[in-house]
């Protein structure tokens, strides 16, 4: 391959990286945020740019390790060009009479992990826990963000909406939970009952604190909020549940401290998402295309 | 400073590799890393996260900003030992939450490690050379191959298919050809094929070894001569259909040599080829055989291949003959402890994962220990034998002779 089309497959490469963040800069930079919850919007900006940076370094870190799988033999040449190429052929077989095959395959081994289910009913459930209170966090997430700051929407904003009190209150309260429980349970595994199969080296530990960290973090930070009677925590704190038992323990002034305390949630939140390409965490992406090709590739020409 | 080639692991098994959970399903089913020896390294986990750990040292981000960084010598030589305990059984392929398909990614490992000059081992190296020098691993001439059939040339009409065509192609394989305690089962076999008046013939002493170790070993190039050269012969042959009683050679012809080139013929082993003889009445079981048997699953054939009900459909249609099954059985199978290239350099490690497979079979009362694979029933017998157990190590195509 010539040193010519090398560079060019790169820049290519690069422009859409560099494309993708920008787009994303953009999206973020331009919501109105009336409806965030920190009263100093220094606080507000600094959670901006570290979110950017953090999406910045989740999608080179993403981008570089698929580069390296595109090192490996079957392919030819850079393996930027690679990756270039990989990706419509990719899109073309699945969607060449294979999509229903492959939404089949998503949810019944990605999604519903069927043969962990066969073999620990226990893993299973802590697996189904935290990923599924983290998906569910997420789709309520943008869900959220784009009824409040797109489209305003009065049940959502008012403190009495019915949006307000069971989604933003109740449903996001639960998917935290989910995630809170199934870490507990994973982490009492891990470090406690600590079984034979299970080997804790510092990835792994880091991955569950860190993870622990953030949802525990969430709850203590609703806590203040509605011991201190932060707007948006005025009414109706029960149907935040645990935040609700949380407050129950705090004293009225934990409110003046609330943007500090929301800033180190909301940084400690985008550094997650950062250090997800270069830790266990990757296997949220890495797993279902390991899934998916198990499940629409053909067989060597014995396996049946 | 050595610098890894990772250009020689695949693109699929590079991402496998990432995909890996660590959550140590594996670990605990792994008959060599987890039953056998409990080491780390030599578990599916163990292995993938030393080799991750070693190109990350070369090929990983900060390799990118501050440049690579020298892999410790003692540290790959240990992997690539490690790599070679394994059986490649299936064992852990079945048992992944994450469907990673590691029989592909254990055998590029070695292909990896093959190309890297860090295998194959010194113990292979005998193996190879005599395939390569003598088209089989025993180290035995090419024209002693066939001499297994001597002793069956009044009793059985089997052709030299390269000079008379024929429908149906025996392939021996190295073990049963060479083996003078496994050779009975070539005998049985051709008796067998005999009996239900098929037109059938072997390549005699022009058959060459499958190339089954030599892949399983990494030798990727030497084992495509080897296939390129079968494949040749088959073509001379022009059979309808091959049939294998070795599990090795049925995968590796199976699945392995499509990738060289076509197979004109369909491939079967002879456990499917006898049940359908059976199911169509071209072959009748009239005889009886008294005894309680057990199946043990060639890996090669059950978790390779899928085929688990068809030695037991052929076991329950033999008069007499009562078939119990072991606790871990089908795709849950314990592996022989040959496979890989195991028994070869590591024979102890092979015994103590046989003698595993061993307790298995007396637990279930059987007297009868039932395989369809030379390799497995070398192993096996072996293991029975040092245990002084009472089990008798029989071949399917025994019990199928016996029957009829």
């Amino acid at each position: 391959m010539s040193e010519g089309r090398y560079l060019k497959d790169r820049v290519t490469l690069y422009l859409i990286f560099a494309a993708v963040i920008v787009a994303f800069a953009a999206a973020v930079l331009a919501l109105p945020y009336e409806t965030i919850y920190v009263q100093d919007r220094a606080y507000l900006a600094v959670f901006l740019v570290t979110i950017i940076l953090c999406v910045f370094v989740f999608i080179l870190g993403s981008l570089y390790n698929v580069l390296l799988w595109m090192h490996g033999k079957g392919l030819t040449g850079s393996p930027e060009g690679r990756f270039l190429r990989l990706v419509p052929k990719a899109l073309r077989f699945v969607l060449a009479g294979r999509f229903a095959r492959a939404v089949s395959v998503f949810v019944k081994d990605a999604l519903h992990l069927t043969r962990l289910r066969d073999r620990s009913l226990t893993r299973w459930t802590v697996h189904f826990l935290i990923m599924g209170g983290f998906a569910i966090t997420f789709i309520l997430d943008l869900l959220v963000t784009f009824s409040l700051d797109i489209l305003h929407y009065q049940p959502m904003i008012d403190e009495e909406g019915w949006a307000k009190i069971w989604i933003r209150d109740f449903a996001f309260e639960l998917a935290g939970f989910m995630v809170l429980l199934g870490l507990a349970v994973a982490a009492v595994r891990r470090f406690v009952q600590r079984p034979k199969m299970l080997r804790t080296e510092l990835p792994d530990a880091a991955s569950i604190l860190f993870l622990l960290a953030v949802v525990l973090g969430g709850f203590v930070l609703e806590g203040m909020g509605i011991a201190g009677r932060i707007p948006g925590h005025t009414v109706n704190a029960e149907y935040s549940f645990l935040g609700y038992i949380i407050s129950l323990a705090m004293p009225a002034s934990a409110g003046d401290i609330y943007d500090q305390a929301w800033l180190v949630h909301a940084v400690m939140s985008a550094l997650l998402i950062a250090y997800i390409p270069f830790s266990k965490l990757f296997h949220m992406f890495t797993t279902p295309i390991a899934i998916e090709l198990d499940g629409l590739l053909p067989k060597e020409a014995g396996r049946r | 400073m050595r610098k890894l080639d990772i250009s020689e692991l695949d693109v699929l098994a590079l991402m496998r590799y990432d995909a890996c959970t660590r959550c140590g399903e594996c670990t605990a089913t792994c008959p060599t890393g987890g039953e056998a020896q409990d080491v780390e390294l030599v578990t599916p986990r163990g292995k993938i996260l030393k080799l991750k750990e070693m190109y990350a040292r070369q090929y990983g981000l900060r390799a990118r900003l501050f440049g690579p960084r020298e892999i410790p010598e003692a540290d790959l030589k240990e992997l690539s030992g490690r790599a070679y305990e394994c059986t490649i059984c299936g064992q852990c392929r079945t048992v992944c939450p994450a469907h990673l398909d590691t029989i592909a990614m254990w055998e590029n490992m070695r292909e990896f490690l093959v190309a890297n000059g860090l295998a194959p081992l010194p113990a292979h190296e005998q193996i190879i050379k005599s395939i390569e020098n003598y088209d089989n691993p025993w180290m035995q001439p090419r024209a002693q191959r066939s001499r297994w059939s001597k002793r069956l040339e009044k009793e059985v009409r089997m052709k030299d298919a390269l000079k008379d065509k024929c429908d149906v192609l025996y392939f021996v394989g190295c073990t049963a050809a060479y083996d003078p305690n496994i050779k009975e089962m070539a005998i049985d076999t051709a008796r067998v094929l005999s009996k239900a008046g098929l037109d059938f013939g072997t390549l005699g002493n022009e058959e060459g070894c499958c190339g089954s170790t030599l892949l399983r070993t990494g030798l990727l190039e030497s084992a495509r001569k080897m296939a390129e050269k079968n494949i040749a012969m088959f073509e001379k042959a022009a059979p309808s259909v091959i049939v294998t009683s070795c599990a090795g050679c049925y995968k590796t012809i199976r699945q392995d040599y499509p990738k060289v080139g076509k197979v004109n013929a369909r491939v079967v082993h002879i456990t499917e080829f006898v049940g359908e003889l059976l199911r169509t009445g071209k072959l009748k079981l009239d005889g009886k055989v008294e005894g309680v048997a057990t199946f043990h699953d060639p890996c090669h054939l059950g978790r390779h291949n899928g085929l688990y009900e068809q030695p037991r459909e052929i076991l329950r249609s033999i008069r007499g003959l009562k078939l119990v099954e072991m606790e871990r059985n089908r795709e849950d199978a314990r592996c022989c402890g040959a496979g890989g290239g195991v028994k070869t350099a590591f024979p102890e490690l092979a015994q103590k994962i046989s003698s595993l497979r061993i307790d298995d079979a007396e637990k279930t009362g059987a007297d009868l220990l039932v395989t369809s694979c030379p390799f497995c029933y070398q192993s096996l017998k072996s293991s029975i034998e040092a245990r002084q157990s009472k089990l008798k190590m029989t071949d399917l195509m025994e019990l199928v002779r016996a029957a009829l």
